[in-house]
């Protein structure tokens, strides 16, 4: 990795004490506020850094100025990124918070006129119900928004996150003041446990035993440690400050003084330049380092990198990474609270779960559990992705349903789909059908249905997904990142894997599916760590949902979203197609042919099932059929 | 098979009678009695393969191959050596040689051990090319590689940290790298390379000039990352290692670069690109020179 360099502070930085901070919060010019109009709050989160934020406060600039409006009267200001990068770039106007979504850098120049000269929000740019198509100008009105319970995200798309003084105005470090100030290490520990917050890493530990599981060593020396998988990429990019703040009170409340955020991927520079940004300046204000509030207290933090690899999310693994070996995982107990790095007891946590660290501090385990249920407090981020319209970052109380997220926040499915199934939990997740939309979010529902919390990835999947190829795909994922060290994982995952591509090729047979569920079952039981325990998770939830769609690949050789190639026959029904011709002009073989405003027709000979034609066709007159190869190689 | 070799042995009869051997097939040969020519010769032509006895009057073997390790290090040599106990052929492998044969040889041995010495040489050399060296330039990455290496021998489990940056400062992790970074740490070779090929961040091959990484995570297979790799190779030639043969782009496939709400990703060197749509995944190229 590139060295990092890290900017200057914008303001001198000096050690702070708590009558400063207070003073802070006081005198804090909120940007926002600093044009006595309005301020344009321009997301420079990472996908609209890739769409052009950068052009678009040039071009703002630019255009405030030739239209006679000064930088006092209405000022730019770049934010953290909103959650909504699926509608990137995307721009917020304050005080209203008129949401400008989806536009060009050369559309600035209308959006100003409008909005500014004209004095109305510019309604082409504006967000639009995705049924009735009504506008709805202002971001807090947005269901997308509306819906969302933002406490860790609360401040995403509305400060700087290399800021720290917008960090400490919006009651940042109250926390840690008051945990270093005004409480025991017991009682700390006391109050997350009281809390309820489980791990957000995934498996739901109970965060505040772990802690007591530390706190009660006697060793001198402990660690913390920050899991910072890609996972948590948008916690970083957002809010920097609340993961370093979480660690600092963990430290103090199991007796460490040293912590590390472990990054993967050691070459996201964006995420490493935020990182090193946070924590240079939260020494300089004196929350890292020797005597914090002149409490006694010292904690340092430093960045540990890993060199990818998904292993290495899992603690154990995580720990041998950062002391210079393979990343294989060890077998627990020993847990990483009673021995860890090095030996020492050291506490894993995930960046989410040290986020929420501060807020619980701050405000009492009671405000914690007003929201989510009694078992699974809190709220938890999810990303929502695949068939849905919105797509991005949200955050919600636990127990809120799987519909709700669906068809609320995510806005529905995509137009000409049907939801079939929910893929919950990341690459070693699994899915929940239809049926079972109306699960609420909570560990104790999602693993009752089956599959993990896991990363909080949620794919929206349609009716053109087939199962079969989506088990091939976990197991190839199972096997390719299994890392090596116990049998079921390494040996298991590529036997599952060779046997759903059989089934995807048609050379399947029916006792093939029972040979499946039953080995998914004992990898799943027998294997050594988290990743051979849940990577068989997509085929046993595959099976148990979506049987007869293994029965058909088997039996009819017939897979119905024509995802697998040797097991689909596109044909286009001939009453309802209009001789459009725009299938004709997608097909990348020249396969289909017909008159204008006629029926046309594939040449099976000349097809490749790429699926274009499906996809392209508006009268959805394409069928998939069963394969038509009359032998199908059976070796 | 093609080649240039240089053949050095006091004894003219060997000489002759290894170029009666290789000539016919297709080397092209020089040779000489004279060590100390060899030297003038190899200072200016470039052999593929030096074979050389070890027993010479003057300059012998041992000295020669030093001189050949310091002049054109990536000649292959081959020595034919009358001694064969255990001990000796350790000694004379640890010289830095690709292959030795033992005297006396037969025609058969011979050509073998040489179209295979020649075989290897030229993948080695194929790599190095990769990765353009010129003399200063490479030793100053050795002073830079020894700093590293200075600056972590006492920090614990910071192999990964010194693997890191030596990947930066070289681009890849060849095995004679990893052997440097060994000695300098004092630990096993195998310790490192055991390291090396377990984590998809560190590489034993060079890349191209700007590295693609196509993330195939579910998130992102879900929104077709497929048809984004599917382009990528049918419009860029890659080779058998993943770089197209002008060496300005290589690819790997990724899983999960955390980003799955802007699904597919596809990062190149520093660079996240989000929502690619696959029809326009080389438009995206354009702006890498
Ligand atoms: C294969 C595998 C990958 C994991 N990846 C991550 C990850 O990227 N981030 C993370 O926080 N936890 C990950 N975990 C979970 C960690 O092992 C550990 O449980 C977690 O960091 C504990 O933190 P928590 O209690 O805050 O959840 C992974 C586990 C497994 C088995
Ligand atoms: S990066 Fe702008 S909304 Fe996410």
């Amino acid at each position: 990795m590139p060295a990092i360099k890290v900017r200057a502070t914008d303001r001198s930085i000096k050690k702070l004490t708590i009558e400063d901070l207070k003073i802070i919060r006081e005198k804090y010019k909120d940007p926002r506020t600093i044009g006595t109009k309005a301020s344009i709050l321009v997301c420079g989160g990472s996908a609209c850094a890739a769409r052009g934020s950068l052009k678009i406060q040039e071009n703002l600039s630019g255009e405030l100025e030739k239209k006679g409006i000064s930088s006092s009267e209405v000022s730019v200001y770049e934010t953290g990124c909103n959650g909504f990068c699926n509608q990137s770039p995307v721009i917020n106007v304050y005080p209203d918070m008129t949401l400008y979504q989806a536009f060009k850098p050369e559309d600035v120049p209308a959006i100003v006129d409008e909005h500014f000269i004209k004095g109305q929000p510019a309604d082409r740019f504006v967000y639009k119900d995705i049924k009735e198509k009504k506008s709805i100008p202002n971001r807090q009105d947005i269901p997308f928004f509306s819906l969302q319970t933002r406490r860790v995200l609360n401040k995403s798309g509305l400060i700087q996150p290399d800021d720290i003084e917008a960090y400490i105005f919006h009651n940042g470090y109250t926390g840690l003041v008051r945990a270093v100030t005004a409480m025991k290490p017991q009682e700390i520990v006391k109050e997350i446990k009281d809390s309820g917050l489980r791990g957000r890493g995934g498996g739901g530990f109970p965060t505040g035993l772990k802690w007591e599981i530390s706190m009660n060593r006697p060793d001198h020396t402990k660690y913390v440690i920050c899991n910072a998988g890609p996972i948590s990429r948008s916690i970083i990019e957002n809010d920097p400050h609340s993961i370093i703040e979480g660690m600092i009170i963990a430290g103090r409340a199991i007796g460490a003084a040293k912590g590390f955020i472990y990054v993967r991927e050691p070459d996201n520079l964006f995420i490493l330049r935020r990182l090193h940004t946070a924590i240079e300046r939260a020494r300089g204000c004196g929350f890292l380092g020797d005597n914090i509030f002149d409490s006694g207290f010292d904690f340092t933090i430093d960045v540990s990198f890993g060199a990818g690899t998904f292993i290495c999310g899992e603690e154990t693994a995580l720990i041998r990474s950062m002391e210079g070996k393979r990343g294989f995982p060890t077998p627990k107990p020993p847990y990483p609270a009673q021995s860890g790095l090095w030996g020492r007891p050291t506490i894993v946590d995930n960046a989410e779960t040290f986020a929420n660290v501060p807020l619980i501090i701050a405000n009492g385990q009671a405000w914690f559990r007003s929201v989510g249920t009694h078992s699974s407090p809190g709220t938890k981020i999810f990303t929502l992705g695949g068939a849905v319209n919105l797509n991005g970052l949200i955050e919600i109380p636990m127990g809120t349903t799987f519909r709700s997220i669906v068809y609320e926040i995510g806005g529905g499915l995509k137009k000409k789909s049907t939801l079939k199934a929910v893929h919950i939990g990341g690459p070693t997740g699994g899915v929940i059908p239809e049926s079972l939309i109306d699960t609420p979010a909570t560990y104790e529902d999602i693993t009752a249905a089956g599959v993990i919390v896991g990363s909080g990835n949620l794919i929206i999947m349609d009716n053109n997904t087939c199962m079969v190829n989506e088990a091939l795909g976990a197991m190839e994922f199972g096997h390719g990142e299994s890392c090596g060290k116990c049998v079921p994982c390494r040996i298991g995952t590529k036997v599952m894997y060779d046997k759903l591509l059989d089934i995807t090729e048609g050379r399947g047979k029916l006792e093939d599916i029972d040979m499946l569920a039953e080995l998914a079952f004992e990898v799943k039981r027998t294997t050594l760590c988290g990743l051979g325990q849940t990577s068989p998770i997509m085929v046993l939830t595959a099976i148990k949902y979506f049987r007869e769609e293994f029965e058909t690949h088997i039996k009819d050789h017939w897979c119905q979203a024509g995802k697998c190639r040797t097991l689909s026959t596109f044909v286009i029904e001939p009453k309802t197609c209009t001789g459009c011709g725009s299938c004709a002009r997608k097909c990348p073989q020249g396969a289909i042919s017909g008159e204008k405003k006629k029926p046309h027709l594939i040449d099976q000979a000349l097809c490749i099932q790429c699926r274009s034609c499906f996809e392209t066709c508006p009268f959805v007159s394409i069928r998939i059929e069963p394969s038509v190869a009359e032998e199908v190689d059976s070796w | 098979m093609e080649g240039n070799i240089l053949i050095v042995d006091d004894d003219d009869i060997v000489v002759k009678s290894c170029d009666s051997v290789l000539a016919p097939e297709g080397f092209t040969i020089t040779g000489t009695t004279d060590s100390s020519k060899a030297i003038e010769l190899i200072r200016d032509n470039d052999y593929d393969i030096v074979i050389t006895d070890l027993n010479m009057p003057g300059i012998d073997g041992f000295e020669l191959i030093r001189q050949i390790n310091a002049l054109k290090p990536s000649t292959g040599i081959v020595v034919i050596t009358g001694f064969t106990s255990q001990q000796n052929i350790k000694d004379i492998l640890q010289l830095g040689i690709i292959d030795y044969i033992s005297k006396p040889f037969s025609p058969h041995t011979l050509l073998e051990t040489i179209l295979k010495a020649t075989y290897l040489i030229k993948k080695i050399k194929a790599l190095s090319t990769a990765e353009p060296d010129t003399e200063p330039d490479a030793k100053k990455k050795t002073e830079a590689l020894n700093n590293i290496i200075d600056e972590y021998k006492s920090v614990p489990g910071s192999l990964l940290r010194v693997l890191e940056s030596a990947q930066d400062l070289i681009g890849y992790l060849p095995p004679s790298v990893q052997r440097f970074i060994a000695n300098g740490l004092r630990i096993p070779v195998s310790e490192v390379y055991s390291v090396v090929s377990f984590y998809p961040y560190f590489t034993m091959k060079a890349r191209g000039k700007h590295h693609i990484r196509v993330c195939v995570g579910n998130a992102c297979h879900a929104k077709k990352s497929g048809q984004i790799l599917t382009r990528l190779k049918r419009n860029l030639n890659f080779n058998e290692d993943n770089i197209t043969a002008d060496g300005k782009f290589s690819f790997e496939t990724v899983r999960c670069l955390g980003a799955c709400g802007f699904a597919p990703i596809v990062e190149i060197d520093y660079d996240t690109h989000g929502a690619v749509d696959p029809d326009k995944t080389l438009d995206i190229l354009k702006d890498y020179h």
